[in-house]
């Protein structure tokens, strides 16, 4: 096993985990605030996929436009969701968010095989983002390089917001306690929106970048990132932002180094030591590596 | 008065179930198909054949003076849906099942055709071992892993000069894992080298850590077997591709599908080889008319060998129906078992193996730039 091979693998690991970063924020800031396990949000990643493909490939958009259209197409579905169906229910015991996320999930992935057709689709970049770039013995393709960068960007993007405009300081204050937030006069439907529209944004983006990097999408895609960037989260810590994306590299990285450093038997079960690893970490830290208790909500 | 309104809402939705077993001026085949999920690409053609089968027949009458009505339904790519699939079909009253073009599939659904005592004939299941862990009710259209493995391995060491060869297998199916069993065995026997195996699962869609170890095998590898199903067959080859190695690519009838070529795009798509079932390119007056009919009920040529495949079996059922001069199972069975010689699209059927797998003909297809081409027809020898 050389150097290079490891470095390769690293590599694969952190554009994965790039990824499932993204989408991990999104599912981290709606829990955080208020207290919503989203089983939705990987199917806006489907739909940021197929946002891509219709606007860039059907009707050959210029790249950077399609980017910021997947944006914007991810926090309007965002804001749909939040406005039909979560606000309504606001204040109805968690379980109940739960399941009607889940009905969202599964009414959307429907609707997609309805009119989408579950054919898969393939999914094509230009060349320029398909360049093979070589580095020592490592390979990757310009899409890597601009997935890892934009993830990074936004990511920076996002802590900037939370962490130095008014609007992150009330995300954080109705993240911290909800009524207290409201008796401050913080605007909460405000508040909640943007948290939805903002992590359903990035979900959107890694439609994208998930497109790009497999070059085939159907309507069922969502599960996987959904599932996986739910558990990044966990093990970053649920309601942490910087949790969540140390999560999805760890999560990254350690799907592709089992596969890569462990005998090619076992290559197969990948899933089944991402879930060890997220038991073993819950083990060690109940709330995850950045997790504070935070208060619970009826 | 409420309570009456209900009772009679009750009589009418039952009657408008036992409806359809009225109609028994019909011959029903249930066919089992995943139209949805990872199967679809290869299924939906499949069914589409089967249907243009049923078609051309009750246009040129039918068959005992009744029309044939494939009864088509979408089990999911999901083993439950399947067997629940095949228990519907029963309880629709068809007089033969077909369906599937891959064996974890047929395994869910068959069996319950054959405790009924109704044959079941996969179009497209390629496992040799089917007929017998199934029944004397099992009985397939296409030739059986085993054939279109050795055939690939042939072409791999003797055409492709390749000797030491890689293998990937998909671990969660029982097609991919015979496919690369047999794919071993024959290698071996011809004097190559399994350089290094790796595995992956049914909808995995990230392969950059198996492809760095391939790249790093050593020996070099020469060749690389993937044996997945079409939903990895496109992915795969991109992603391999896109990661710098130029080697050949080998597969087998799982690589049929227009995503090798639509996935990675026409550059990409290159030096790939597949064996599969013969119909591509042929000139026997079955494949050319199957081929139009094809074309002119859909629009489109056909998509892979599946559709001929779907197209075949309900030929077979039709077949075996004429000679037995009736419909029920036990005669239907025998009539079937007693094939010889059907001219099927994709190829002669004749039962004469112990296996009861047909010997058929194997297709190898290369792929360069994205076109398809035929590279020889091999046949078994025994």
């Amino acid at each position: 096993m050389s150097g290079g091979y490891i470095a390769q693998q690293i590599v694969n690991g952190l554009v994965l985990g790039s990824m499932y970063a993204l989408v991990a924020i999104g599912f981290s800031m709606i829990y955080g605030i208020i207290r919503l396990i989203n089983f939705a949000h990987g199917d806006i990643v489907m739909i940021g996929a197929f946002v891509t493909l219709g606007l860039f490939q059907t009707l050959g958009i210029p790249f950077p436009v399609v980017a910021l259209a997947v944006l914007t197409a991810g926090g309007i579905i965002g804001i749909m969701i939040e406005r039909g169906t979560f606000r309504p229910i606001r204040g109805a015991p968690q379980v109940t968010g739960f399941i009607a996320s889940l009905g969202i999930s599964i009414m959307l992935q429907n609707l997609g095989v309805m009119f989408l057709t579950a054919q898969p689709r393939n999914f094509s970049f230009p060349d320029y983002l398909q360049r093979v770039i070589k580095i020592g013995a490592v390979t990757f393709r310009t899409i890597d390089a601009v997935i890892m960068i934009s993830a990074f960007c936004l990511m920076a993007l996002l802590m900037f917001l939370v962490h130095r405009t008014k609007l992150g300081m009330a995300m954080r204050a109705t993240a911290e306690n909800i009524d207290m937030a409201r008796l401050m006069g913080i605007n909460i439907n405000r508040t909640i929106l943007s948290a939805f529209a903002m992590g359903s944004a990035l979900a959107g983006i890694a439609g994208l970048m998930w497109g790009g990097k497999f070059g085939q999408i159907d309507p069922l895609l969502g599960f996987v990132p959904g599932l996986k960037s739910f558990v990044a989260a966990v093990i970053g810590g649920v309601g942490s932002i910087p949790g969540a994306i140390l999560g999805g590299y760890i999560l990254g990285l350690s799907e592709v180094l089992f596969v890569g450093l462990l005998p090619p038997v076992y290559s197969a079960f990948r899933d089944a030591f991402v879930f060890v690893t997220l038991i073993l970490i819950l083990l060690i830290l109940p709330n995850g590596i950045f997790g504070k208790r935070i208060e619970d909500r009826p | 008065m409420r309570k009456g309104k209900r009772l009679f809402l009750a009589i009418v939705l039952s009657l408008a179930l036992i409806a359809p077993a009225w109609g028994a001026d019909t011959i029903k085949l249930g066919a089992l198909y995943n139209l949805t999920g990872g199967m679809s690409s290869i299924d939906a053609p499949a069914l589409n054949g089967a249907k243009l089968q049923a078609k051309l027949i009750n246009d040129k009458g039918g068959l005992l003076g009744k029309k044939i009505e494939v009864m088509g339904i979408d089990t999911k790519t999901d083993q439950k849906a399947a067997a629940t699939g095949a228990k519907k079909a029963l309880s629709g009253k068809v007089i033969a099942g077909l369906g599937y073009g891959d064996t974890t599939f047929v395994m869910a659904a068959a069996p319950l055709f054959q405790e009924k005592g109704i044959p079941f004939v996969t179009s497209g299941a390629t496992h040799p071992m089917l007929p017998k862990w199934v029944g004397n009710c099992m009985f397939m259209v296409p030739f059986g892993d085993d054939d279109q493995s050795f055939a690939i391995a042939e072409y791999t060491v003797n055409k492709l000069k390749a000797k030491n060869v890689v293998v990937w297998t998909d671990n969660s199916m029982d097609f991919t894992k015979a496919l690369s069993k047999f794919y071993k065995e024959r290698i071996q026997q011809l004097g190559g080298k399994i350089v290094l195996e790796d595995f992956f699962m049914m909808g995995d869609k990230d392969f950059s850590a198996q492809i760095a170890r391939l790249k790093s095998a050593n020996p070099k590898a020469e060749a690389v077997f993937i044996s997945a199903i079409p939903n990895e067959a496109g992915l795969t080859v991109k992603q391999i591709r896109e990661a710098g190695l130029a080697l050949p690519i080998v597969s087998g009838d799982g690589f049929d599908t227009e995503l090798v070529t639509t996935v990675p795009g026409a550059k990409l798509a290159n030096d790939v080889y597949f064996s599969t079932h013969t119909y591509r390119e042929d000139t026997r007056p079955e494949v050319v008319a199957f081929v139009q009919a094809y074309e002119k009920e859909y629009k489109r040529p056909p998509e892979n060998a599946f559709a001929a495949l779907g197209f075949d079996a309900v030929g077979l059922i039709a077949d075996a129906i004429k000679r037995a001069g009736k419909t029920e199972g036990k005669a239907l069975r025998e009539a079937l078992a007693a094939t010889k010689g059907f001219k099927a699209v994709t190829g002669e059927i004749t039962y004469s193996r112990p296996t009861g797998v047909p010997m058929k003909g194997v297709s190898i297809i290369s792929v360069k730039a994205g076109k398809y081409k035929v590279e020889e027809v091999w046949f078994p020898k025994q």
